[in-house]
């Protein structure tokens, strides 16, 4: 039994589950939150993986989903700027939670492997992972409002 | 303990799939096609072809839903215009 596949397992289970149904059902603005918080479980997801196979070339997946999932939620926080505007998506409780658990997972992997390039590679996607998060989040929430007239 | 993953991994899989079957409107269509790509990246990467899953990643998570959303962009302003000039 690999205790980190089973982490990834329940994480897929309960975490990337519970968006699909936030995505699945609901009106637009608990949809939009849902796609966001799917790529930023999913990250975490991938980097236990990774170490659950013992592939570290895996976390290259992970570090261009966390670069990439912000731009997509971006993407519709851009285009969808209107539909938003009235009453626009706050979620601050879940964004918070994702990025704990982006950032235990991040933090229990770099205690599981040996210091060195790997362990910089590993806080680098978990900085990307947060800080695109807390990004995606607030503009989506209408945080940049000077961007919409562009 | 991998074959609970695949299990996982296609169950997700399948639903998200269904679901955007069943979704009518096409931006929320757009909003399940991302979540579909990103589940379908982490199928791949637990049937070991990260390659494969890279490229998703790539196409699925940012690309699609933003050629989806600007085709509906467009579809509704020209609707609006030809509105407009009746």
């Amino acid at each position: 039994m690999n205790g980190w596949l089973l982490a990834a397992a329940v994480v897929l289970a309960g975490g990337v589950g519970a968006t699909l149904w936030g995505v699945a059902t609901g009106p637009l603005r608990r949809r939009v939150v849902a796609q966001n918080l799917s790529s930023a479980l999913a990250c975490p997801i991938l980097l236990l993986l990774s170490q659950g196979y013992d592939r570290p070339s895996y976390v290259d997946l992970a570090l261009v989903l966390a670069l990439l999932g912000p731009v997509g939620t971006l993407v519709f926080a851009r285009l969808l700027a209107d539909e938003l505007a009235g009453d626009p998506p706050r979620a601050w409780g879940a964004t918070w939670a994702a990025a704990g658990v982006g950032a235990g997972v991040v933090l229990a992997l770099c205690a599981a492997t040996a210091p060195g390039r790997a362990t910089v590679k590993l806080l680098l996607t978990g900085a990307l992972l947060i800080g695109g998060n807390v990004v995606a989040s607030r503009a989506l929430a209408g945080g940049f409002r000077g961007v919409r007239r562009g | 303990m991998a074959d609970a993953l695949i299990a996982v991994a296609l169950l997700l899989v399948a639903v998200s799939a269904t679901v955007a079957v069943v979704t009518r409107d096409p931006v929320r269509q757009a909003l399940v096609l991302a979540v579909l790509g990103i589940v379908l990246a982490v199928l791949f990467t637990v049937l070991q072809a990260p390659d494969v899953g890279l490229s998703q990643l790539a196409v699925g998570s940012a690309l699609t839903p933003l050629l989806l959303l600007l085709t509906v962009r467009k579809v509704r302003r020209r609707a609006q215009d030809r509105d407009g000039g009746r």
